[in-house]
């Protein structure tokens, strides 16, 4: 086992053994340890680090890279994610494999630096404008954090598409033992610009727009068929099924196991793929479970659509969808374990 | 599992002493996680940290009824004493914090850290010492298991040149609460 | 004896910009630059969005578009992944200068190793004729039908000299297309600001004050009236930083 290591800069070796070859990107709590790691990491390792002007310019070198076949990764967190989705849309338009890291901050606007959950809309629907989709993986510890990292880039070239990995402040801030994955070789993607002209030509204005949908569409279908990913625990024979993601997950996990030691009949679904949303998780629940409950961390709950939803497809049923929504900060055990006591008291209203 | 809370002073070196403390833990062979605070509370002078330790995976890294909680300052004894487990213990930087009045559920340990270190000619070592007591206090550690994870710890960080003063202020630390 | 000069490959399928325009001038000359300096199959051009994307018609090497404004940013990219490989950008005003105002001067900043072109034609002529800030005083736009108000919006903007005052940068110049001569002039601005970044000496922007008869609802040759009387004194021409870093 490894020693003990801050989760921002866990991911960002993580981010250098999966390869990537470009950084760029402009400082933010809570991500700006990643970017301190990397700009001497980076050069260490004769690769690219560049202190970009603005979130927009960052991601817009990423773009420019990208189109080069190399691997390339920005981070940011909620406010300067917002202003990547520019760069997103158009790196989603141009099919490009490219990795975002947000270390969600709470809160609207400037938000707070506190820990938070606020940013799933905005980040498994695409974020900015058009009709695309990134795939979204969530990490609920430091090992987590460096797995998912890893993976991303090779999820980001197998299906050519924007991956974001959504950590949260305190899973940035916070220390753990991890093990590293080995160092990769650096790639070119084969499709790489490499101004001999040699490849397809992808400019504006150009393409078919309508074979463009159903190749996305298609490719789509196949992320959603073979991609999610999710950790279950007592589905089988759950009378209540908690759905929690992240660091509130992992916390929530900790209340299911202590709840089913006392006998009580209770399920979890961690998503690890917040994007696609393991639907596939809700085939496995008890047909006689009485309801879901998401805990999140935000205002008023953003993911617990994405469970009604799942329930509806996957379950045919009308049985409640909950949410605990606690804002911000660490979703404390104590509060979980009061709030599910009035579900079953009939004391807390449904959400669906 | 066993929470542990660390507050004090930035610059006391409190958020080190729960990162030593996590590596001891690593060393024995068992899990550790460690939360700091952070967002509004990293500016403006106080830090605190919380650790937690198993045998087994933890769930839940953030602050919840600590076990022991190690006070350097008088705001940090007061704005935490309230959150310690009943029977927990609470150990104080006797040169700084006046326990008067604390909890009657809990047990006050008083270090007077600063007057040690000064006594060992090694200033910066008041967290050390405080990790030596923690070590004791908690029972889960040898005074060589826990002076063995600290040097590990600062050995791989190349800071080797500090390992016989370390060594000297965790042992008196721990041999501070023996019976 | 005349010598037939061969249209260059890079760069000679037919446009579709206005009759008039100056872009198409432009379009021609770097080709013909690119390929004389052996660089027609090491380049990637990397295109704003407005006029320039109309480049793209003419344009047959590797292409990227970029976000409006965003065209330095994203030939950073390209450069820092491929530096053997000539990056250039082809903007115009309001994408160089308006909108991507940051992204332009913290590029020459930087001195990132990209060449810049720039046409300005005192408005945004793809939307069809708006102010933008290089539009001269009292000039009548789509947005300022009464004629641009300096007082309200500030004067034309000139970022050749503000770059070149300011920054450590390998080249820049302001060239124009109103008659031979200076379409001549205009190439060995061209020609430089490429050798600038095949040499790796830093960043190189080059400004095309161009005509617009479309937007300007003038014929071609009043346009070029028009510039000759009121639009170059006031945009003066030549270079402004020489290669080896002399200034003017």
């Amino acid at each position: 086992m490894g020693d003990m290591i801050k989760g921002n800069d866990a991911i960002a070796e993580a981010a250098v053994r999966a390869g990537v070859q470009l950084y760029a990107g402009y400082p933010i709590t809570p991500s700006t340890e990643v970017m301190e790691y990397l700009s001497w990491r980076m050069p260490e390792l004769g690769r690219t680090f560049i202190q970009a002007e603005s979130e927009l310019a960052g991601i817009n070198m990423v773009l420019g890279f990208a189109f080069c076949g190399k691997r390339a990764l920005t981070a940011s967190s909620g406010p300067g994610i917002s202003l990547k989705q520019e760069g997103i849309s158009y790196i989603s338009k141009y099919r490009l494999p490219c990795v975002v890291l947000n270390v969600v901050r709470y809160g609207n606007g400037l938000g707070s630096l506190r820990s938070g959950q606020s940013d799933y809309f905005r980040d498994t629907r695409g974020g900015g404008n058009g009709d695309y989709r990134c795939i979204v993986l969530a990490p609920s510890s430091v090992q987590e954090s460096v797995d998912l990292m890893y993976l991303a880039f090779d999820l980001a070239e197998r299906y050519r598409i924007v991956t974001e990995v959504m950590s949260e402040s305190a899973l940035g801030q916070m220390m753990e033992p991890c093990e590293f994955p080995p160092m990769q070789e650096l790639t070119v993607q084969d499709w790489a610009l490499d101004g001999k002209y040699t490849h397809e030509r992808r400019v504006a204005f150009m393409e078919n727009y309508v074979t463009t949908a159903h190749e996305n569409n298609a490719r789509y279908e196949e992320i959603k068929e073979k991609e999610q990913r999710y950790e279950a625990v007592g589905l089988e024979d759950a009378e209540y099924v908690f759905v929690s993601y992240g660091i509130p997950g992992r916390v929530t996990h900790g209340v299911v196991n202590e709840l089913r030691a006392r006998g009580e009949k209770v399920g979890l679904i961690r998503p690890i793929t917040l994007w696609p949303f393991p639907e596939k998780a809700f085939e496995q629940v008890n047909p006689n479970v009485k309801g879901f409950i998401t805990v999140e961390l935000n205002d008023y709950g953003q993911m617990v659509d994405d469970v009604a939803l799942s329930v509806k497809k996957k379950l045919r049923t009308d049985i409640p969808v909950y949410c605990l929504p606690y804002v911000f900060e660490m979703v404390k055990r104590k509060d979980v374990f009061r709030d599910f006591e009035k579900i079953r008291q009939g004391q807390w209203k449904e959400v669906y | 599992m066993k929470e542990l809370v660390f507050a004090g002073f930035g610059g006391q070196g409190i958020l080190t002493a729960g990162v030593v403390l996590s590596q001891i833990v690593l060393y024995k062979g068992w899990k550790a996680t460690w939360l700091p605070s952070y967002g509004p509370s990293m500016r403006g002078g106080t830090a605190n940290c919380t650790v937690k330790y198993d045998e087994k995976y933890i769930y839940i890294p953030g602050m919840e009824e600590p076990d022991l909680l190690l006070a350097m300052n008088m705001p940090s004894f007061q704005k935490f004493q309230g959150v310690v487990k009943p029977g927990g213990t609470i150990i104080t930087n006797s040169d700084l914090v006046d326990s008067k009045g604390a909890r009657e559920d809990v047990t006050i340990v008083e270090v007077p850290c600063l007057s040690i270190a000064e006594e060992l000619k090694n200033p910066r070592g008041a967290n050390i010492i405080m990790v030596g007591a923690i070590a004791r206090v908690m029972e889960d550690f040898t005074m060589q298991e826990a002076i063995d994870g600290m040097n590990d710890m600062f050995r791989k960080k190349g800071k080797e040149k500090f390992e016989a003063q370390n060594t000297i202020a965790l042992e008196r630390g721990y041999r501070l609460l023996d019976k | 004896m005349a010598v037939a000069r061969k249209i260059p490959e890079l760069t000679g399928r037919p446009t579709t910009f206005c009759p008039g325009c100056g872009h198409g001038i432009l379009t021609r000359l770097l080709g013909e630059c690119l390929t004389e300096l052996g660089q027609d199959h090491n380049v990637i051009c990397t295109i704003g969005v407005g006029c320039s994307c109309i480049f793209d018609t003419a344009y047959q090497g590797d292409m990227i578009q970029a976000p409006h404004g965003r065209g330095a940013a994203v030939a950073t990219g390209v450069k820092r992944a491929l530096p053997d490989v000539v990056s250039l950008t082809y903007q115009g005003d309001g994408d160089a200068y308006t909108i991507g105002l940051a992204e332009t001067l913290n590029a020459a900043y930087r001195n990132e190793k990209i060449s810049v072109f720039v046409v300005n034609n005192c408005n945004f002529g793809m939307t069809g004729g708006q102010m933008s800030w290089t539009t001269m005083p009292n000039q009548v736009t789509a947005t300022s039908v009464h004629g641009r108000d300096t007082a309200l919006t500030g004067m034309p903007i000139k970022v050749p000299e503000m770059i070149a005052g300011n920054f450590q940068t390998a080249y820049v110049a302001r060239g124009t297309v109103t008659d031979a001569k200076h379409i001549r002039e205009l190439k060995g601005y061209i020609r430089n600001a490429l050798k600038a970044q095949i040499a790796g000496e830093g960043y190189s922007l080059v400004e095309i004050v161009s005509p617009c008869p479309t937007n300007w609802h003038m014929t071609a040759l009043e346009a070029i009236d028009q510039m000759e009387k009121e639009i170059l004194p006031y945009y003066t021409l030549g270079e402004f930083c020489k290669r080896g870093g002399k200034q003017e």
